[in-house]
């Protein structure tokens, strides 16, 4: 029995974003697609997230940038990226020769720059979508403070609407008190999906010097540690608007991605998982095709949210 | 570069805290280089969650397997022995690492029994490259450090070269056996408080060889290789340093393990570990 797994992210006619299967990779953890192009067989995924990309480019913060915690790791890379013209100039035309869409994940400090990285991506060929970071937690570029505030969040995000036609993702942030309240102001402002969790904010303490591990002190953690926050995340989050959602957060076996597309989620983003094990995300894509399988379901999209039914 | 599943062979303790790992690895042993390294995963599970990054003590290659290679095995030594005796001849398509047990990752990395397999990404990283003209070379380890270097000594035996290496230890429990290199390397041990060979810092001994070298490796702690910046090694001849770093990805992707250098930041696991000392940026 063939199944489909093809979802749609944005439906728009000037900024279709349609996937093969549900299954990306997560900005930060893939680098530009390239650095795992020769371990995995990358064309098969549904979408990449490219590297968070500033207008210019970006030094990161100083070591250590990472550290390992319970099931999860702490990093605080500081967004080091090449910036928005060298991505254009070096990396799209890559893309544009991949079957896979590329999606480039965008900070900025301020509303201006966001716009800028936004200009300078629009036509251009390779450049499947924008994923609109306003959740890094580890520097002031990352858009974090746009990410805690429902009124900058929704300022930011209608000021890249303005002038991209490309599907806009906001990726939102877990350190909030109200999430849902965040992706409605950003749905609101022109959205054609929103991506969550961002890491959650944290600390490792070095005992033996007496002072945080990470040369920032805090950095953002990720892995399984943090999945059922991301999941509770989602599902409230898909419950309360409607576009589509890509759920990520600690999604290491394709079970987990199918509770993250049964709370609601049309799409997920593997990310530190990939770390342990190059292969997750394809590991994840071929469990999710034999669970359908297994239960007949022959589209994925039937799946989307079933939890939320009551 | 692959990732695979990798068949254990023996995992021994050589000294207190130290142990050889030995691999069934026939694509990471056909492509590697010495100074490369691999990065292994320690749990099945989640936790500890990363891999940990291991630099490739030796490489069974076609080449350096036909060449008489690393110290005589010692009788009696059997393969799944868990003790200190030297272990059999490394044969074509096997991959030896040497590893610290430091803590949760490296402590399951203990417990591995000969038959298990373990998953295995490499070769990753680049590796050393030795100057077509150097006759002599001058290796400098502190501790583990020694690892990748006797891979490197491996290589240059076989090419002829002559080959000396200065290692460093804290005290004589530490020294890592001299069976551990290529029985045609002058090993040169040193200790912090002199029970073993001689008193001192490899930064201080290492004067006494510049002379002769023609070019000089190096890899041990930060600390010390930084110190070895700042010896007249570098008026003397190049060198080329590995270094180590805390890795997410190993692969370039994820900018974990940057280090700064004079043409900017660059990742330890992709644009190294090897390193041109001159190059780096000694905090």
């Amino acid at each position: 029995m063939g199944v489909s797994l093809a979802v749609r992210l944005c439906s728009r006619e000037d900024g279709l974003l349609e996937l093969k299967n549900p299954v990306m990779t997560a900005a930060g953890t893939f680098g530009y697609g390239t650095e795992y192009a020769r371990i995995v067989d990358i064309q098969r995924l549904g979408a990449i997230v490219c590297k968070g990309t500033t207008l210019h480019q970006r030094e990161g913060n100083p070591q250590p940038r990472i550290a390992e915690t319970p099931c999860g790791m702490l990093n605080t890379i500081g967004l080091q990226n090449i910036g928005v013209r060298a991505v254009v100039r070096d990396k799209a035309p890559i893309w544009a020769r991949w079957q896979v869409p590329v999606v480039v994940n965008i900070a900025g400090a301020s509303i201006e720059e966001y716009v800028a990285v936004a200009e300078t991506l629009e036509g251009v060929p390779g450049v499947a979508g924008i994923e609109l970071n306003i959740s890094c937690p580890n520097v002031a570029a990352g858009g974090h403070s746009f990410g805690v505030d429902r009124l900058a969040a929704a300022e930011v995000t209608s000021a890249v609407r303005s002038v991209t036609t490309l599907p806009l993702i906001p990726k939102l942030t877990p350190n909030v008190g109200n999430i849902v309240e965040i992706a409605e102001a950003v749905v609101r402002a022109g959205a054609d999906a929103v991506s969550l969790i961002n890491t959650l904010s944290g600390m490792v303490i070095d005992t033996a010097t007496r002072r945080p591990f990470l040369s920032t002190g805090t950095g953002g953690l990720s892995g399984p540690a943090i999945r059922p926050i991301a999941l509770r995340m989602v599902y409230q989050v898909a419950s309360a608007v409607d576009v589509p959602v890509i759920g990520i957060g600690g999604i290491t076996t394709a079970d987990d991605a199918l509770q993250f597309i049964m709370a609601g989620a049309s799409a997920v983003q593997v990310g530190t998982a990939t770390f342990a094990d190059p292969s997750a995300p394809l590991r994840i894509l071929d469990g999710i095709h034999d669970f359908l399988n297994r239960e007949g379901i022959s589209d994925i999209n039937e799946l989307v949210g079933v939890s939320q039914e009551k | 570069m692959k990732l695979a599943e990798a068949r254990v062979l023996l995992n021994c303790e050589i000294l207190d805290g130290i142990r050889l790992l030995r691999l069934e690895a026939d694509d990471i042993a056909r492509d590697a280089v010495a100074g490369q390294f691999v990065h292994v995963r320690c749990s099945r599970g989640s936790d500890p969650l990363l891999r940990r990054p291991i630099s490739l003590y030796a490489i069974g290659s076609p080449a350096t397997a036909e060449s008489p290679g690393r110290g005589k095995p010692k009788s009696g030594a059997s393969p799944t022995s868990s003790t200190a005796a030297s272990p059999p001849q490394l044969k074509k398509g096997q991959i030896d690492l040497l590893f610290a047990r430091v803590g949760r990752g490296t402590e399951l990395l203990a417990q591995l029994a000969a038959g298990d397999t373990v998953s295995v990404l490499g070769p990753l990283g680049k590796g050393f490259h030795i100057t077509p003209k150097t006759r002599n070379v001058l290796l400098i380890g502190g501790g583990i450090g020694m690892a990748p270097l006797s891979a490197l000594a491996a290589q240059a035996v076989a090419r002829d070269l002559t080959v000396t290496m200065l290692c460093g230890f804290k005290s004589e429990d530490a020294v890592l056996p001299a069976w551990l290199l290529p029985p045609e390397v002058e090993y040169v041990v040193c200790t912090e408080d002199g029970t073993a060979g001689r008193k001192g810092i490899v930064t201080d001994i290492v004067v006494d060889f510049l002379d002769w070298a023609d070019e000089a490796f190096a890899c041990g702690p930060r600390p010390m290789l930084s110190a070895l910046a700042r010896t007249p090694l570098l008026q003397k001849v190049r060198a080329q340093v590995s270094l180590e770093e805390r890795m997410g990805c190993g692969v370039g992707a994820c900018l974990g393990c940057v280090v700064r250098t004079k043409h900017g930041l660059q990742r330890v696991c992709r644009d190294g570990p090897v390193f041109e000392m001159k190059d780096i940026v000694w905090e």
